[in-house]
């Protein structure tokens, strides 16, 4: 099973949450060494949201790369209210939108690394069908339900934490994820019975 | 008929339920199993969703950050009059602060001249505070500030409080001073208001 991300939420150690606010309070006065410590510490983050939004791993790394240059342009204007890993993530949604809209024709399944060591090759070869045909499910649901799924099921956000994401009511967050989960189990029911 | 927990157990797998409505749903869980197998298939997506991979990047961190730092537009630099007007603007509201407790500072000192005068010990107040003083007061000698004509000043003042026509214009004023007062704060406010909105549209325009 795949392990949560932790960083930036509440479990966040203080002296780390800290030395975050540091980073970007440098960051906002110009400092791009800060900004850059910023970058590295929610890389991972920012593309994973990125490529599960739009399924395609070259145009998650590019279009993170634009989340963190629209981050940086727009930075003075953060004030901390919000998380800031909540913060870019909302920069990354909006910019996987804009590049799925672009890259619409060009989009498609394709050949993705597996973090599933374990296991013959014909496991590996099972697992990695019914792993696209999840990715696929979760690309077909309407953007806005995949937005909260994503943050929910990959990032481990909390509800108020998706919801100061997309800027969306909280309750908002709970019907569009009982949405999106009444769509999956319908797309993925052959898969279920055996998950 | 009995009211199910469909609708809740999204909320509950992801521990987001509180108070009455969790202990509500626990005990509906006890006794349904209709809602028992609807929690067990959500935690059976739960664990299909994360079989799909995460993206293994293709591009090494440092080499991620570099590229994203060659790529940073330079920030452009508010000139050193706009930082000034700017710090100008968010200080106004401390500055009809000050101007207010003048206002009613003024307007107290008045009153209790009015209070002494009306209790017959404002004659030599003038005298009292300023012994040196004497002669007649021009509004040049105000200006010097000497104590001779400060004093002229003051008896010009208690001339005017005794004659009546300063006091006829206090409350006036007073009442002038705030509504300029207020005016100019709550002008200060809706215009606070318009930025903030101003700034929070260019934001989300800008970050989507």
């Amino acid at each position: 099973m795949m392990k949560r991300k932790a960083n930036g939420g509440d479990g966040q150690p203080v002296a780390q949450a800290e030395r975050e606010l540091e980073l970007i309070d440098q960051a906002q006065r110009g400092d791009r060494k800060a900004f850059g410590q910023l970058v590295r510490r929610h890389r991972e983050g920012v593309v994973n949201v990125v490529y599960r939004l739009c399924g395609d791993a070259d145009l998650a790394e590019e279009a993170a790369q634009e989340a963190f240059i629209r981050a940086w342009t727009n930075l003075p204007r953060y004030r901390p209210r919000s998380a800031f890993r909540n913060w870019l993530y909302r920069i990354a949604n909006n910019v996987a939108i804009d590049a799925l809209r672009r890259e619409k024709e060009t989009v498609e399944l394709e050949a993705v690394p597996l973090a599933h060591p374990d296991g013959g090759p014909e496991v590996l070869v099972e697992r990695r069908e019914r792993g696209e045909k999840v990715r696929q499910a979760v690309l077909d649901l309407p953007p806005a339900s995949r937005a909260v799924i994503v943050l929910r099921e990959y990032e481990g956000l909390s509800y108020k934490e998706i919801a100061d994401t997309l800027g969306i009511p909280m309750g908002t967050v709970m019907s569009r994820l009982n949405y999106a989960r009444g769509l999956l189990r319908q797309t993925l029911a052959p898969y279920m019975e055996g998950a | 008929m009995k009211e199910h927990a469909r609708h809740w157990l999204g909320g509950y797998l992801d521990g987001e339920l509180r108070g009455l409505r969790l202990r509500w749903v626990e005990s509906h869980l006890g006794e349904c199993s209709a809602c028992r197998s609807e929690l067990d298939a959500l935690k059976d997506l739960r664990a299909l969703l994360l079989e799909s991979p995460s993206m293994e990047a293709a591009m090494p961190p440092e080499r991620f950050v570099a590229e994203v730092g060659l790529r940073l537009p330079r920030r452009q630099e508010r000139p050193p009059v706009q930082r000034t007007l700017e710090l100008a603007w968010r200080m106004a509201p401390a500055g009809l602060l000050l101007s207010l407790a003048f206002v009613q500072t003024v307007f107290i000192l008045a009153g209790v001249l009015r209070a002494a005068l009306s209790l017959g010990l404002g004659g030599d107040v003038a005298a009292l505070l300023f012994p040196s003083a004497g002669g007649g007061t021009s509004f040049g000698d105000v200006l010097s500030l000497s104590p001779a004509s400060l004093a002229g000043a003051l008896q010009m003042v208690v001339g005017l409080v005794r004659g009546g026509t300063a006091l006829a214009w206090l409350p006036v004023l007073y009442l002038l001073c705030l509504v300029v007062i207020g005016m100019l704060y709550w002008s200060w406010l809706a215009s606070w208001w318009v930025r903030r909105r101003h700034e929070q549209l260019a934001a989300s325009n800008s970050i989507g």
